[in-house]
């Protein structure tokens, strides 16, 4: 971290660490331990390879549990795109014991169902709609005859009861992540059920959860013109990596995806060597990883995921698209950038908040307070953060302004740090403000699971996290300036505008 | 589980149970030997106890003003809480404008002293983080500082609020914005339906208003207009605090007395708060947009409200059944799992404390099924009145309450704003308590009682945003009589 400077002190966390907070002016420094480092984190790994991050902290006796897999959209093919989030669903639907009356019943079913499917899509195929609609009907009936012997969310109920709070999933490109918080005296109800639900999954209500996960597609791409023009983008920037096709998957594919293609992708990717389980909050070390041992350390090691190989080309010239949609124009410009590994990862996330991090940034600044040229301005890195990314700028133009007009205002800045660079001052303040930033982010117990989580399955070390914070105070000014000129070229650019019917 | 028995055995005593250990459940130690895993394992489980001492916030009273204080000297931070009671919904339809921009302007219009570059360059400089909100009936703002420079935060946050400078282009900045806003309502079908949906019902109360270009011509945000309306809210009079964090009250009390003591009292009184005339007229309202999924809105008024009321919990019980309660609850359950209908699917009962809520339900869902999803709601609400829940659900929805009380407490922060929110609702202290001994004095019979004296499904306002040729005109007209609207919510070729 940077230097303490005048007015710096150190202070006791309550947490056993001594934090360090210097909001006064300063030159940038060779990173150095982090007091984040300094948490009283513990972390073993099972003998099947699952690892287990552990950090105690006082307060409310409140425990939050996440636990990651290193599995998401990247880890798909075409044809089976949106599997990874289909799945996120289906492990909400029970277990052998939990969500059933009579799991062998249900199963006896799920065999017709499967092979009606089966026949629907070969009918679909050759465009027998009468068949489709006929087989549609029958796996419907045979699903609510199934569900005379579900007992629907139970799996929830259980967690809910026992007053647990934001029970959900999350599925990003490289990871599907599952967390909730529990009142601490329910901390071996988690790993009970945990534990059943990677060891005994059962992919009970599958069509019409599938249908469910079509809604939610309608929802948040078809009838959303953001999610559209984002869809749009990535698919236009990216032509050989999987991170051109949405995590939610195409239409057409989430309505092939079959129970045998969930459930394969199940065995292969949710193994305990792919898995970290994170837990904070008012737990005992010993106790969790006693706990751990027992219920989690009985699950079979599984497969090894397939590295993911695709590498995507370097862009040869601009490319512009245009979504057209009955909705205002937005513009989204996207250059392609490296992967959150790289060196000059750092002086990215850094100039990300230079640009559009509050109302001070240039673009901010430039576009909405002096030109009024957009109401709104934002950036972004993704869509996912191991392999090389998309660095982009979005823009909501305000009328009558065009936004060929905010481009030009958007390349204009670009252009003005490439040839000048950020003051000091502005890197002070951009240094400052991610630096107040890691103080806060310690506040929540869910929140610091998420962190850990990620930096654990990410860089295989919790601590990292912590070392990329301050790792953001070493950038300087010339880093800054050079990445712009290395990255923001016109040739590696890709715009994307929203566009009315014959309009512009 | 064994958990809900030993729950209702606690029973919350005011002040003397917070200041004493709660304890939740007594049972045994773990059984680290057990592998089991599934129902029968999860119900045999024993729940030890959860012993924890709630802190309680301590009243004080700076200039006149109530002060929330709650110590925390976990992180080196501190946070300031303002709430003042009043906003645009007191003023009227020509202080909307000025009433929506306050928060905004209060942020980034500087002050009398400083230009908002030079104030923004100050907060930055310290790492102080300010927000303000606030809406028809109150305005709010916060303050997060390292607690060493808790005297400069307090200092730059007060004047921010006391002595705002209505910077002309920051004016401007948020009047261009809000007109491009309204250019844009029509863009995201289910804002457009929300709004839509109140305004049909609320009609000209300020729920029910939404910015249009008349309420936005440059007079209705001047310095002038924003001071005025800023002198009526913005004041002590209207003001309750609330402080938590790494500081004592011996040293933050005087910094917060220096805060309020150049402050000038409230200039003339707020009328009272209008009191809402909601619609009550059966039927379907339509605005045609060709989409892949339609936008679902109904509901109908009701009397139920928030107080220490038995039929006011059996309504938060009952909504929770009804749909509030996530995947447990009757209206996800049968239009998203059963149906495959939807991804999100809920009822909604409002329980405002003084005035008449509603109740209803939304979802979204594909055309072709838009007016199935709607009569499987309907159906569902029907049944609600005829038929009491059963013990199991009624439990569901009393344990989510009853044993995750404790993340009421989670944080300083959480309990210092709770109870500013009691204070401004003229909500006894105690709240928190007899809103669970009250939650956990509800039956099933309860619950069927309410909903059959409240809740018409025949009476309800259904609005939908979407394809009506995919819907089908003769399944919509089934549900009742319907009128097509614009998307600016007028009767469509009515101008």
């Amino acid at each position: 971290m940077r230097r303490p400077l005048a007015g710096a002190r150190a202070v006791g966390l309550g947490l056993g660490v001594a934090l360090i907070v210097s909001p006064g002016l300063g030159t940038a420094q060779e990173p150095g331990p982090t007091p984040g480092e300094a948490l009283p984190v513990v972390e073993r790994t099972l003998e099947n390879g699952m690892r287990i991050v552990v950090l105690p902290r006082p307060g409310a006796p409140t425990v939050a549990f996440v636990v990651r897999y290193a599995v998401g959209g990247v880890h798909e093919h075409l044809g089976t795109t949106g599997i990874a989030h289909l799945l996120e669903h289906m492990l909400f639907k029970g277990t052998t014991t939990v969500g059933t009356r009579d799991v062998e019943a249900e199963r006896a079913l799920f065999g017709l169902m499967d092979a009606a499917h089966d026949t629907l899509l070969r009918a679909r195929a050759r465009r027998d709609s009468a068949t489709v609609a006929r087989l549609d009907e029958r796996i419907a009936a045979l699903e609510d005859s199934a569900r005379v012997h579900v007992v629907g969310n139970e799996f929830d109920r259980i967690l809910t009861r026992a007053g647990a709070q934001g029970l959900n999933a999350t599925t990003t490109n490289e990871a599907t992540i599952y967390f909730v918080e529990l009142p601490a005296n329910r901390t071996q109800l988690w790993f009970v059920l945990e534990a059943d639900r990677m060891a005994n999954p059962v992919f009970r209500e599958f069509y019409s959860e599938r249908d469910v996960v079509t809604e939610e597609r309608r929802m948040r791409v078809e009838t959303s013109p953001g999610g559209l023009l984002y869809e749009q983008h990535l698919a236009a920037a990216y032509t050989v990596h999987p991170y051109g096709v949405p995590v939610v998957g195409y239409m057409s594919d989430l309505e092939t995806l079959s129970r045998a293609d969930v459930a394969d992708y199940y065995r292969r990717f949710y193994g305990p060597a792919n898995a970290v389980v994170t837990i904070v909050g008012d737990v005992d070390p010993d106790q969790v990883f006693g706990w751990a041992r027992t219920y989690l350390g009985t699950q079979p090691r599984g497969e090894e995921p397939p590295p993911v190989l695709a590498v995507e080309p370097p862009q040869r010239g601009e490319r512009r698209i245009e979504v057209v949609w009955d909705a205002e124009p937005q513009v989204r410009i996207g250059w392609h950038t490296p992967d959150i590994f790289h060196e000059d990862a750092p002086a990215l996330t850094l100039l990300s908040t230079l640009l559009s991090g509050g109302r001070t940034s240039r673009l901010y600044q430039r576009l909405v307070v002096e030109d009024r040229l957009a109401t709104e301005v934002f950036t972004s890195s993704g869509p996912g953060v191991e392999h090389a990314q998309l660095f982009a700028i979005d823009a909501t133009p305000r009328a009558p302004h065009t936004t060929r007009e905010v481009e030009a205002a958007v390349y204009d800045e670009l252009r003005r740090l490439a040839e000048h660079g950020p003051t000091e001052a502005e890197m002070e303040r951009v240094r400052n403000r991610a630096e107040a930033g890691s103080v806060r982010r310690l506040q929540s117990n869910v929140g610091l699971a998420f962190q850990l989580s990620e930096s654990a399955s990410l860089f295989g070390d919790w601590r990292e996290t912590f070392r990329l914070s301050a790792r953001l105070g070493a950038v300087t000014a010339d880093d800054v300036r050079r990445v712009v000129r290395r990255y923001f070229t016109d040739v590696n650019r890709t715009v994307a505008t929203l566009v009315t019917e014959g309009g512009s | 589980m064994s958990a809900r028995s030993g729950l209702r055995k606690w029973r919350p005593g005011g002040t003397a149970v917070l200041a004493g250990a709660l304890v939740l459940v007594g049972a045994t130690a773990p059984d680290a030997s057990a592998q089991a895993v599934g129902r029968a394992a999860a119900e045999a489980l024993e729940v030890p106890p959860l012993r924890f001492d709630p802190p309680e916030p301590e009243l004080h009273e700076v200039r006149g003003v109530p002060v929330l204080f709650l110590a925390d000297p976990g992180l080196p931070l501190v946070s300031v809480f303002a709430r003042f009671q009043g906003g645009y919904g007191r003023l009227g339809r020509e202080a909307y404008a000025a009433g929506t921009a306050l928060p905004t302007l209060l942020r980034y219009g500087g002050t009398t002293t400083l230009a908002p570059d030079s104030l923004d360059a100050l907060l930055e400089y310290f790492a102080i983080q300010t927000s303000f909100g606030g809406g028809g009936e109150s305005v709010f703002a916060s303050v997060n500082t390292l607690t060493e420079h808790l005297d400069t935060a307090l200092t730059l946050w007060g004047s921010m609020m006391r002595e705002p400078g209505w910077d002309a282009r920051q004016l401007e900045v948020w009047r261009g914005s809000e007109v491009e806003r309204v250019r844009r309502r029509g863009d995201d079908p289910a804002r457009l339906a929300y709004s839509e949906f109140n305004r049909l019902l609320y009609g000209d109360h300020p729920v029910g208003w939404e910015m249009s270009l008349d309420d936005l011509r440059p007079d209705d945000v001047s310095a002038a207009r924003m001071a005025s309306v800023h002198g009526r809210i913005v004041c002590p009079g209207n003001l309750t605090l609330g402080a938590t964090g790494d500081v004592t009250w011996e040293d933050i009390a005087p910094l917060l007395d220096r805060m309020l003591a150049e402050w000038p009292a409230c200039g003339e009184p707020l009328p009272p708060s209008p009191e809402p005339r909601i619609l009550r007229q059966p039927g379907v309202w339509i605005i045609p947009r060709d989409l892949e999924q339609s936008v679902i809105v109904m509901a109908h008024p009701t009397d139920v409200h928030l107080a220490d009321e038995p039929e006011y919990y059996a309504a938060q019980i009952g909504n929770s059944i009804l749909g509030g309660g996530g995947f447990s609850s009757r209206i996800l359950s049968r239009v998203r799992t059963e149906e495959g209908y939807a991804y999100s699917a809920s009822s909604l009962w409002t329980t405002p404390r003084r005035f008449d809520g509603i109740v209803g339900a939304i979802t979204r869902t594909r055309p072709e099924n838009t007016v199935p999803a709607i009569r499987l709601i309907l159906e569902i609400l029907d049944d609600a009145r005829h038929t009491p829940p059963d013990d199991e659900e009624v439990g569901t929805a009393v344990d989510q309450i009853v044993n995750g009380f404790v993340f009421n407490f989670d944080s300083p922060g959480q309990i210092v704003a709770r109870r500013m929110f009691y204070l401004a609702q003229d909500l006894p202290a105690d709240w928190l308590e007899r809103y669970l001994a009250g939650v956990q004095a509800v039956t099933p019979e309860s619950i069927r009682s309410v909903f059959a004296d409240h809740l018409r499904p025949d009476g309800m306002s259904i609005l939908i945003v979407g394809d009506p040729d995919r819907i089908g005109a003769d399944d919509l007209a089934s549900l009742g009589p319907v009128t097509v609207l614009d998307v600016d919510g007028t009767p469509a070729g009515s101008r």
